[in-house]
C-alpha cells in the first residue's frame, strides 16, 4: 500500500488540499465576526427547500409533538396567551413564510434558555421567564429566536454542517491509509488536526448566525416599539451564573458576552434615538410579574426538584419582594429549607472556570444527599444549615399567618421539623396538612411519613 | 537515539489497542447490579410498572448524524413491550398499566408528575453510570416522592428505560469497513426502582451491535441477558 514515490506524492497533495479546504472556511469565519453595521433583510428570500431541509422540518414537527406528549410544556393559559401576544406583535406585519406556522410555548425547564425550531415553534423555558425583569426583555429573547426562523438559520447551518462532516470523513479515510515515513507522519498529523479545525468552523459559523440574530432582533424590537436597550440587559441577566454552571469550553455557540454587549451597544447607538425611562420600565416590570407569577412559582418547584436550590432562593426572593402573599412566602421557605447547608451565593473563587469544572465533576459523582452530608461536616456548612432552617421556619410561620394561608406550608413545616428531629411537631403539622388538603396528590406519601414517625 | 516507530508497527499497535478496548467493552456491556435487599430476598419484585421508554436513534451518514424521531418513538414502544414480555415469561413478574397521562388542559398534574419523575431519573442516571457497582451497596435512591405517582398499591417496582443507538447508511457502513469505524448499535440503560421508597433495586445496560430499528431478535436476547440476575418470582 502506498509503496511508490508517486503514490506518496499524490497522497501528500490530496492531504494538503483537504487541509487547505478546511482551513479556508475557518479563516473566513473569523473574518465574518468583524463589526457588522447593517443587518440583512428580515427574510432569506432566496431560500429554496431541498429534501434535506424537508427532513429537518419533519423532525421539528415530531419534536413539537414529543415535547407536548412528554408533559414538558407548561399548561398555563395566561402565560401562554401572554407569550403569544408578545410573539405575534413582533412578527413583521403581513409576513408569510413558506412552511412556518408560528407557535409560542413555555417549556417546563428551570434552566434559563430559549430556542426556535425551523417550523416556527418558539420555546421559552420557565427558568428564563423567572429570570427576566420585564416584557421588553422577554420580547428581546423572542425577537432573537424569530430571526433564527425568518433567516432560516437552522437549514443554513444544517447544510453547512453536512459539508463539513463529509470533509471530516474524507480526512479520516486518508489518515487511515497514510503511507509510512515522514510523508505518512505528516498526513496523519494533518488529518488528526484538520477535523478539529472543521469542528471549529461548524461552531464558528453558528456564532456568526447568533450575531445576525442579535442585531436583527434589535431591529425587530424597535419596529414593535419595545425598549431596544433591554436586549443588552437581558444578555447581562443571562450571564448571571447563579449555579456556577456556565463553563467555557473550547468553543461556545454564542459569542462571548463582552463581545456581544459591545457590538450590540455599538449597533444600538446608531438606532435607538431615546432611552426608555426607568419609571416606565418599573411599571412594565410590575405588569410582567403579575402575568408570570404562577409560571414563576411553578419554576421554583422545578428548580428544587432538579437541585438548583440557589436559583430557587433567588427567584422566590424576587417573588416575595414583588408580592409577599402566603404562597410566595411558602416558596421562599421551601427554597431555604432545601438549600440546607449550601451557601446562598457562590463566592468569586467558586465562580472561576476551574472551580466550576471541579464542581461539575463532583456533581456527577455525588448524589444530593451525599453533597449535603459532606457539607454538614464543615463549620460553614453547619452554620448555613442552621441559618437556613431558621429562615425557613420563620417564613413558613409567616405564610401560615398571612391572608388565605396555603395548606402546603404545614407540610413544609412538618418536613423541617422531621429533619430537626422534632417528631411530634412534625406529625401534628403533617396531620393539619392532610386535614386541610384531603385530595392532595401526595396524601399517600404523607400518611407513610406519619406512620414511620409514629413507629420511631 | 530515539527509536522511530515504523508505520506498520504503529498500525499493528493501534489495531491491538482497538481490539483490546472492544474486548473490554464487550465484557462490561451486560453487567447487572442488584440492591442487597433483592439479593437477600428482603425485597421481592412481583409486579412492576414500566414507565414510557426514552430511546433515541440517529442515522449516521457520511454527511453527519440525522434525527430519526419517528423511528425512535417506535423503538421506545417496542423496548417497553419487550421488557414486559421478558419479565413476565422469564421471571414471572407482572407488568401493570403505567399511570395514564392527562388529556385536557384541566388535568395537567398527572402529566407533570410523570414528566418530573422521568427527569429525576435522568438526573440520577449519570451518577449511577459513574459507579454502577454502588447499586450493590444500595447507594442510589429517588426518595419517597415515588409515592406521588399514586400507582396501584400492589406495585412493587418501577422500570425506567433510556437508550441510544446508531443506524448506518450504506455509504457509512462501507466507509466504516475502511477505517474500522463504530458499527451500528443500541445501548439501553435500565433502572428498576422500588415503588415504595425509591431505592434503585437493579441497574443494567444491555448492548448489542446491529441496526437498532430492525434487529428485533438481538434486542430480545440482549434484554434477556441484561435481566438474567433479576430473581424469578415463585408461585405461592
Amino acid at each position: 500500500m502506498f509503496a511508490s514515490y508517486s503514490t506518496r506524492l499524490i497522497a501528500a497533495v490530496l492531504c494538503s488540499f483537504v487541509v487547505f479546504a478546511s482551513v479556508t472556511p475557518f479563516a473566513i469565519a473569523q473574518k465574518k465576526t468583524a463589526p457588522v453595521e447593517a443587518t440583512p433583510p428580515p427574510v432569506r428570500e432566496e431560500f429554496k427547500f431541498g429534501d434535506v431541509d424537508l427532513e429537518v422540518l419533519q423532525q421539528s414537527d415530531l419534536l413539537d409533538t414529543k415535547l407536548e406528549r412528554d408533559g414538558l410544556l407548561l399548561r398555563d393559559e395566561a402565560a401562554s396567551a401572554y407569550l403569544r401576544r408578545i410573539g405575534e406583535g413582533l412578527i413583521p406585519k403581513g409576513l408569510e413564510l413558506e412552511r412556518v406556522s408560528w407557535k409560542f410555548r413555555v417549556l417546563r425547564d428551570p434552566q434559563p434558555n430559549a430556542f426556535a425550531l425551523p417550523n416556527g415553534s418558539i420555546y421559552v423555558t420557565t427558568g428564563l421567564l423567572s429570570l427576566v425583569d420585564n416584557e421588553s426583555q422577554l420580547a428581546a429573547v423572542i425577537a432573537h429566536e424569530l430571526t433564527h426562523v425568518m433567516r432560516r438559520h437552522t437549514y443554513v447551518q444544517n447544510r453547512s454542517n453536512r459539508k463539513k462532516f463529509l470533509s471530516m470523513n474524507i480526512m479520516t479515510a486518508i489518515g487511515a491509509y497514510a503511507p509510512g515515513g515522514i510523508v505518512g507522519a505528516v498526513i496523519i498529523a494533518a488529518t488528526t488536526i484538520a477535523p478539529l479545525i472543521v469542528m471549529a468552523t461548524v461552531y464558528g459559523y453558528s456564532r456568526d448566525l447568533e450575531r445576525e440574530a442579535d442585531l436583527k432582533g434589535i431591529d425587530i424590537m424597535i419596529t414593535a416599539e419595545y425598549a431596544p436597550e433591554e436586549m443588552v440587559n437581558v444578555m447581562k441577566l443571562l450571564d448571571k451564573d447563579i449555579e456556577g454552571e456556565n463553563i467555557r469550553l473550547f468553543w461556545n455557540d454564542h459569542p462571548a458576552l463582552d463581545e456581544r454587549i459591545k457590538y450590540m451597544s455599538s449597533y444600538l447607538g446608531a438606532r435607538a434615538n431615546k432611552v426608555t425611562h426607568q419609571m416606565e420600565l418599573n411599571r412594565e416590570r410590575a405588569a410582567y410579574f403579575s402575568q408570570m407569577e404562577p409560571a414563576m412559582r411553578h419554576d421554583i418547584q422545578l428548580a428544587i426538584n432538579s437541585g438548583r436550590f440557589r436559583s430557587a432562593v433567588f427567584h422566590a426572593q424576587r417573588l416575595v419582594d414583588f408580592h409577599a402573599d402566603s404562597e410566595n412566602l411558602f416558596w421562599l421557605a421551601e427554597s431555604y429549607r432545601t438549600l440546607g447547608p449550601r451557601a446562598p451565593q457562590l463566592t468569586e473563587r467558586e465562580l472561576t472556570n476551574s472551580a466550576k469544572k471541579d464542581a461539575a465533576k463532583q456533581h456527577e459523582k455525588r448524589t444530593l444527599e451525599e453533597e449535603e452530608r459532606d457539607l454538614l461536616e464543615t463549620p460553614a456548612g453547619k452554620d448555613n444549615w442552621q441559618h437556613h432552617q431558621q429562615m425557613a421556619e420563620e417564613l413558613y410561620l409567616r405564610a401560615l399567618k398571612a391572608e388565605n394561608p396555603v395548606p402546603v406550608a404545614h407540610r413544609g413545616l412538618a418536613m423541617l421539623y422531621e429533619k430537626l428531629g422534632r417528631a411530634n411537631d412534625a406529625i401534628s403539622e403533617y396531620e393539619k396538612y392532610i386535614e386541610l388538603a384531603p385530595s392532595a396528590t401526595d396524601r399517600e406519601r404523607i400518611k407513610r411519613r406519619i406512620e414511620t414517625l409514629r413507629r420511631a | 537515539m530515539i527509536p522511530i516507530l515504523s508505520f506498520r508497527d504503529f498500525k499493528m499497535r493501534t489495531l491491538f489497542l482497538a481490539a483490546a478496548i472492544i474486548g473490554f467493552s464487550c465484557l462490561s456491556t451486560n453487567a447487572q447490579f442488584l440492591h442487597p435487599k433483592v439479593n437477600s430476598k428482603q425485597t421481592t419484585v412481583r409486579t412492576v410498572v414500566v414507565m414510557p421508554a426514552k430511546v433515541t436513534v440517529v442515522r449516521d451518514s457520511m454527511k453527519g448524524p440525522e434525527g430519526m424521531a419517528a423511528e425512535s418513538d417506535e423503538l421506545s414502544t417496542r423496548v417497553e413491550k419487550m421488557i414486559s414480555e421478558v419479565l413476565s415469561k422469564q421471571k414471572n413478574i407482572t407488568s401493570l398499566a403505567p399511570p395514564a397521562p392527562g388529556t385536557g388542559s384541566g388535568d395537567s398534574q398527572p402529566n407533570y408528575s410523570i414528566a418530573d419523575f422521568q427527569t429525576k431519573f435522568d438526573e440520577l442516571l449519570p451518577k449511577i453510570m459513574k459507579k454502577r457497582s454502588d447499586v450493590k451497596k444500595g447507594r442510589f435512591s429517588m426518595g419517597d416522592e415515588v409515592l406521588n405517582l399514586n400507582l396501584e398499591k400492589s406495585t412493587d417496582a418501577i422500570v425506567f428505560i433510556r437508550g441510544e443507538g446508531k443506524k448506518l447508511t450504506g455509504g457509512k457502513t462501507a466507509f466504516n469497513y475502511l477505517v474500522y469505524g463504530t458499527p451500528a448499535y443500541l445501548t439501553l440503560r435500565i433502572g428498576i426502582v422500588d415503588a415504595r421508597n425509591g431505592e434503585v433495586l437493579l441497574y443494567t445496560d444491555p448492548t448489542f451491535k446491529g441496526d437498532p430499528t430492525t434487529a428485533i431478535d438481538r434486542l430480545r436476547k440482549a434484554l434477556e441477558k441484561g435481566l438474567k440476575k433479576m430473581p424469578t418470582v415463585t408461585a405461592n
